[in-house]
């Protein structure tokens, strides 16, 4: 009947949700400084600049792609992350710390807090590394499960450079590889963390969650092999000193157009067409994705700096459109799960966890955000509007998850179990 | 027999269906659910609520799931 696997298929919700009820918290912080600091969030470098840049990769997205893998590993792994609720309280804890450590030290020129954040952020990796790791070696075939295993170990890669340049920044001594150092580190945290954790993820959901046909068995194994080979060969490129670096960069980005075209063709082409804001969320995201692509390489052809900009910024969206479509899926079936397996009657379906209508207002206010924000570079005021878009998104978004949560214990407390007497 | 195919249906309507079916499940009545994919999270919730199960895949690759809460029906007997 079940070979092997273990049965307690899902996380607590507690584990995943205080991951991603800290999203959009950091998320209002980030619109704040984008509505009272446009200017400086906008100039390369600038302290307030690089403050957001974390706040907006490390607090907002890899905080909800920690949380992601918390149930990601139980579903897809059958091998659930032992102690899940105290495993989950101490990275969540020395994360968010370590987050705004990193963020104040940039915001107010606090050197002691570089630090404090390093010792913070590199604990909660190596913490999370070492409990998820194990679980992913072995006797692993699933793609996607090998796709997470390089994910996380380019996250290790990428906090332990960090922490280098922050004994830097601490010390305001920066030596001749700190330039190479960076970019190891954001290409590293860019492409090996977030685009190879996303991109094997959408080879299990995109074919599960939306009746499509499955990607091409050579390219779920073979993906990851050449993204860690590319990623390998620009960094012995940058670090060899050897001309023309942006080769390397052009294969990345044309595996990842490919990514973004056959995605597209299967959403386009799926077998059922049922309305899902979820979908729109995939979408967007993948459609970002092509834009950060397209403009990095208008950039590389042109030398005109906005678009360098617009491309960072369209490659935060991506992520953060997908933790947002696949946030809208974890919370309701996980509180919908829990409250099955406990035996409940009256569990709301999970359509209504998260109702339609206010999935829909998020998906509006995120797109709306999402002009603003690729607008920004060529019009640096329009960042505060953006900053008010997406304080209302993320304003939004919390009161969703903490409605979700609220559903739940409410029905614990007051719901009707089933029983079977005849 | 309580058939449920649900090989064209989006997640998470099948998992839902077969649930609602289960919580309304009388006497020996059996599910055959059908699905392409194992419906691991369902079974935690079939086994801590009283439920029996018997899950194979064809040689298609489409998994069929036998339900019942009848812990004196032979699963494999009915199983097709």
């Amino acid at each position: 009947m079940f070979e092997g696997l273990s049965l307690d298929q899902a996380p607590p919700l507690s584990v995943v949700m205080r991951f991603f009820l800290t999203v959009p918290v950091f998320g209002l912080f980030l619109s704040l400084l984008m509505i009272f600091a446009p200017h400086d969030v906008l100039t390369l470098s600038h302290p307030l600049s690089l403050a957001s840049i974390h706040l907006l990769f490390l607090g907002i997205i890899s905080m909800g792609m920690l949380g992601a893998l918390f149930q990601m590993q139980s579903v897809l792994g059958g091998k659930p992350i032992p102690q899940p609720q105290g495993s989950s309280l101490i990275i969540h804890t020395l994360f968010t710390l370590g987050t705004l450590s990193l963020v104040c030290a940039f915001a107010f020129g606090i050197s002691e807090l570089f630090i404090v954040a390093g010792v913070f952020l590199g604990s909660a990796i190596v913490y999370f590394a070492q409990i998820l790791l194990p679980l992913l070696f072995g006797s692993i075939t699933h793609d996607t499960l090998k796709g997470m295993r390089l994910a996380v170990i380019a996250l290790l890669l990428t906090a332990t450079l960090g922490i280098v340049m922050a004994t830097s920044y601490a010390s305001g001594v920066f030596g001749e590889y700190h330039a190479l150092i960076r970019t190891t580190h954001y290409s590293l945290g860019l492409i090996g963390w977030i685009a190879m954790l996303i991109v094997h993820v959408a080879f299990q959901v995109v074919e599960m969650f939306y009746v499509t046909t499955p990607y091409s068995a050579w390219c779920k194994h073979n993906v990851g092999r050449i993204l860690v080979g590319v990623l390998a060969l620009k960094v012995l490129w940058l670090f060899l000193n050897l001309p023309f670096p942006w080769v390397t960069d052009m294969i990345v980005i044309s595996l990842l157009l490919g990514f973004v075209v056959t995605t597209m063709k299967r959403l386009q082409m799926r077998k059922r067409r049922v309305s899902d804001v979820s979908i729109w969320f995939w979408r967007g995201g993948i459609a970002l994705l092509g834009i950060a692509l397209m403009s990095y390489t208008g950039y590389v052809l042109s030398d005109y700096a906005s678009l360098e900009t617009v491309s960072l910024i369209a490659f935060a969206l991506f992520a953060l459109s997908i933790i947002l479509g696949m946030m809208g899926k974890i919370v309701p079936f996980l509180v919908w799960f829990h409250l099955s397996s406990s035996g409940f009657m009256d569990t709301p379906i999970m359509s209504n966890i998260i109702p339609q209508k206010r999935s829909k207002i998020l998906f509006w206010l995120f797109s709306t955000t999402v002009i603003f924000a690729l607008l920004a570079p060529f019009y640096t005021n329009i960042l505060i509007l953006c900053g008010l878009t997406s304080t209302a998104m993320f304003a939004l978004l919390l009161f969703n998850l903490i409605a979700a949560k609220r559903l739940y214990h409410h029905t614990l407390r007051h719901g009707t179990k089933f029983s079977f007497e005849n | 027999m309580i058939l449920i195919d649900a090989r064209e249906l989006e997640h998470p309507i099948p998992l839902e269906m077969t649930v609602d079916a289960f919580k309304n499940l009388k006497g020996s009545e059996v599910i055959h659910f059908i699905n392409r994919r194992e419906p691991i999270p369902l079974f935690e919730i079939l086994t801590k609520n009283g439920g029996f199960y018997l899950s194979r895949q064809n040689s298609e690759g489409v998994w069929h799931i036998h339900i019942t809460r009848d812990p004196n029906l032979d699963l494999e007997a009915i199983h097709v």
